[in-house]
């Protein structure tokens, strides 16, 4: 049974709610079927994927809480997947997979499947799932080679085929990306949740067509995206019209030990806002280019930042942004330029300069810098209990910017990312690495009135009987590259990996122990049992004036050991208190709850 | 808007995609081309065909004129 309505008048709002709630819904219930059936840490730890509901049209008209990248990301893909294809070459029961970082993908592990929803025999719209596979081939295991120079070494390139026809397996197209991946066991676990998330999506839009028919889904639909355009806009409007713009650097593309120089001009005109990326550097022979998607999906995230957070997610909501990323440079990759990196260390860093920009006339809705590096570690070898052959993609929270009003978050995964730190019973299950510490890093969080969040330590040592091959790709190494601070906040705490080789005492850098080009951008290096990595996220930059900090939050800093002794006097002012002086109540009971946690430590 | 849209034939070999002139996005099927002070220009339609002519070319002009 279907709802009636009058064709004449706007949709009732309760009705428009419900439709809008469902179809996000929808998605949750689909990342449940990936969370439960993939087979890597990365899905159902990590929730590195995103699910995503289109009309006939390719509007994107549904997602949920997902990965903010790809979720922008699919826009670009599913309506240039189907464009390419043709919309008359999709039948029911069909899956197209692709991964191409130049059609739309993110970069080139984001593994993209979409599925067309019928009902009654006509195309009503389609469903798509991207997700991050943690082993796609190429020349580094866990494919993120910081060192690469062109796709083709970053791992199986896929244009958009059918993975499956009439809910039948393409077996010839299954068994030839099987034959590229180092753990093909695990993509086809991997791959297959995907696909069962759109099996899901599209059995439950089919109910939802049966309780409303084709024709008010399609009109709620339109509307929805009509009214989330109308509130983008009237937030656009609240924006002083003007050109802002913002630079940042990164430390180098993991090939060539030079900065790389991006910039961007905002312009807020009337309801619209145009985002220019001219100026930005060309494109680079390492692997931190990004692809269009990611850049366009760095501005919207950014918008989203400062604008209602209650706007429905749809593609009405991005009409009145204009995104322009000059092709052939850093911010829109074209063939054969690799891009693993962009999406993982420039996508955070240009959503903070969007964010940036706009601070010059909305102080009291941005953040500081973020840590803006994904500090990926990657690593592979034969696991000594199973004799299997293992791969992981690994990433870490750091900490985020501070904003007017408060702190910002700790040990959190970049603001693209919106996934979660794999917990430490998981690691050590899974793969032969004892995890020797975790913990935040003191005074990683920029100073300020509102402290910058804190970075982690992650010391992990290999196992009895295991050697592993590690890659990784990291920014915000430097002392000149840290995450920056507004209002008078100071800078966030650096990222950092170090080794210490079995039997050596002191931790050094890649670049000494194994004469590794960069400090932060490396690809295959064998470790043995005994070895140590050390991997440090950065911090986030704080806001405002550090000495203007609330005391006994500050004193609360020290008690956890969020903030040392030494930078509460110096940097936050607290000269009379914590070892020098009289102390009040809570400085004593913050002398002895850090005292207690050091003893724990040893 | 002065410009003809025209088809993109891609042969199987063919695996690079055509970037917009304005926006710089995939253009997937078919491109919009239109001649701009004598350049043939290829966009993804008409509304960036505007963007182009309403910013871009206004947006460089001043670069050029500022250094």
């Amino acid at each position: 049974m279907t709802t009636a309505v009058d064709a004449q008048q706007p949709l009732d709002p309760v009705l428009l709610t419900i439709v809008n709630n469902s179809f996000v819904n929808i998605c949750r219930e689909m990342g449940v079927t990936m969370t439960r059936t993939a087979f890597s840490p990365i899905f159902n730890e990590g929730l590195d994927f995103s699910c995503v509901l289109f009309d006939r049209e390719l509007n994107m008209i549904g997602q949920a809480e997902f990965c903010p990248a790809q979720l922008a990301a699919s826009i670009f893909i599913v309506r240039w997947t189907v464009e390419e294809l043709g919309i008359d070459s999709f039948e029911p029961g069909d899956v197209v997979l692709h991964n191409d970082p130049y059609r739309g993908g993110a970069h080139i592990p984001e593994h993209s499947v979409i599925r067309p929803v019928f009902y009654d025999g006509e195309l009503w719209g389609f469903v798509a799932n991207v997700g991050h596979l943690a082993e796609i081939g190429g020349k580094a295991v866990g494919s993120f080679a910081a060192d690469a120079t062109e796709v083709f070494q970053e791992g199986l390139r896929i244009p958009p085929v059918k993975l499956v026809k009439g809910d039948q397996n393409v077996m010839d197209v299954w068994r030839l990306i099987m034959a590229n991946h180092r753990t093909p066991r695990n993509t086809w676990g991997d791959l297959n949740a995907q696909v069962g998330s759109l099996r899901v999506a599209e059995k439950r839009l089919v109910e939802l067509l049966d309780r409303y028919g084709p024709e008010l889904l399609t009109r709620a639909s339109k509307e929805l995206m009509d009214y989330s355009e109308r509130w983008m806009r009237a937030e656009i409007s609240a924006i002083p019209d003007g050109t802002y713009e913002f630079s940042d650097r990164m430390e180098d593309d993991g090939v060539v030990r030079e900065p790389v120089n991006l910039k961007v001009r905002v312009t807020v005109d009337g309801d619209r806002l145009i985002v220019d990326w001219t100026g930005t550097d060309r494109q680079v022979r390492g692997p931190i280019n990004a692809t269009y998607g990611v850049t366009a999906g760095a501005v919207y995230n950014a918008i989203f930042h400062v604008t209602e957070s209650n706007i429905p997610k749809n593609s009405g909501a991005y009409r009145p942004i204009d995104v322009i990323a000059p092709p052939g440079t850093v911010v829109n990759v074209q063939y054969p330029g690799p891009s693993v990196g962009g999406n993982t260390e420039t996508h955070p860093k240009l959503a903070d300069m969007v964010i940036g920009a706009l601070g010059q006339v909305l102080p009291d809705k941005v953040a500081a810098a973020e840590g803006a590096t994904c500090c990926n570690f990657l690593f592979g070898g034969t696991h000594p209990k199973t004799g299997e052959y293992f791969a992981n993609y690994h990433l870490e929270g750091g900490g985020w910017g501070a904003k007017s009003y408060d702190d910002g978050n700790d040990a959190t995964i970049v603001k693209n990312g919106n996934c979660r730190n794999t917990p430490v019973e998981v690691f050590e299950t899974r793969f032969p690495l004892i995890t020797a510490e975790y913990s935040l890093i003191e005074d990683s969080g920029g100073a300020g009135r509102m402290r910058g969040g804190l970075g982690t330590r992650r010391v992990m040592r290999i196992a009895e009987g295991a050697e592993i091959t590690v890659s990784a790709l990291l920014d915000r190494t430097q002392p000149e590259f840290k995450p920056w601070g507004l209002e008078q906040g100071g800078s966030g705490g650096n990222a950092a990996i170090l080794v210490k080789r079995a039997g050596e005492s002191e931790f050094r850098t890649f670049p000494e122990a194994f004469g590794t080009a960069s400090a932060s951008k490396f690809t295959n290096i064998r470790l043995v049992a005994g070895d140590e990595v050390l991997l440090d996220s950065p911090g986030g930059g704080g806001y405002g004036d550090p000495r203007e900090r609330d005391r006994d939050a500050v004193r609360r800093d020290v008690a956890e050991g969020l903030v040392s002794p030494q930078a509460a006097r110096e940097i936050y002012g607290l000269a009379d208190s914590l070892g020098q002086g009289p102390r009040n109540r809570l400085e004593e009971l913050a002398l002895g709850a850090r005292s207690s946690r050091m003893e724990v430590q040893r | 808007m002065s410009g003809r849209w025209e088809p993109i034939v891609m042969q199987v070999w063919d695996t690079v995609v055509t970037p917009c002139d304005c926006c710089g996005q995939v253009v997937a099927r078919r491109q919009w081309v239109v001649d701009v002070d004598g350049e043939e220009r290829r966009f993804c339609g008409p509304d960036c065909e505007q963007l182009y002519r309403s910013y871009v070319v206004p947006a460089r002009a001043a670069e050029t004129a500022t250094g």
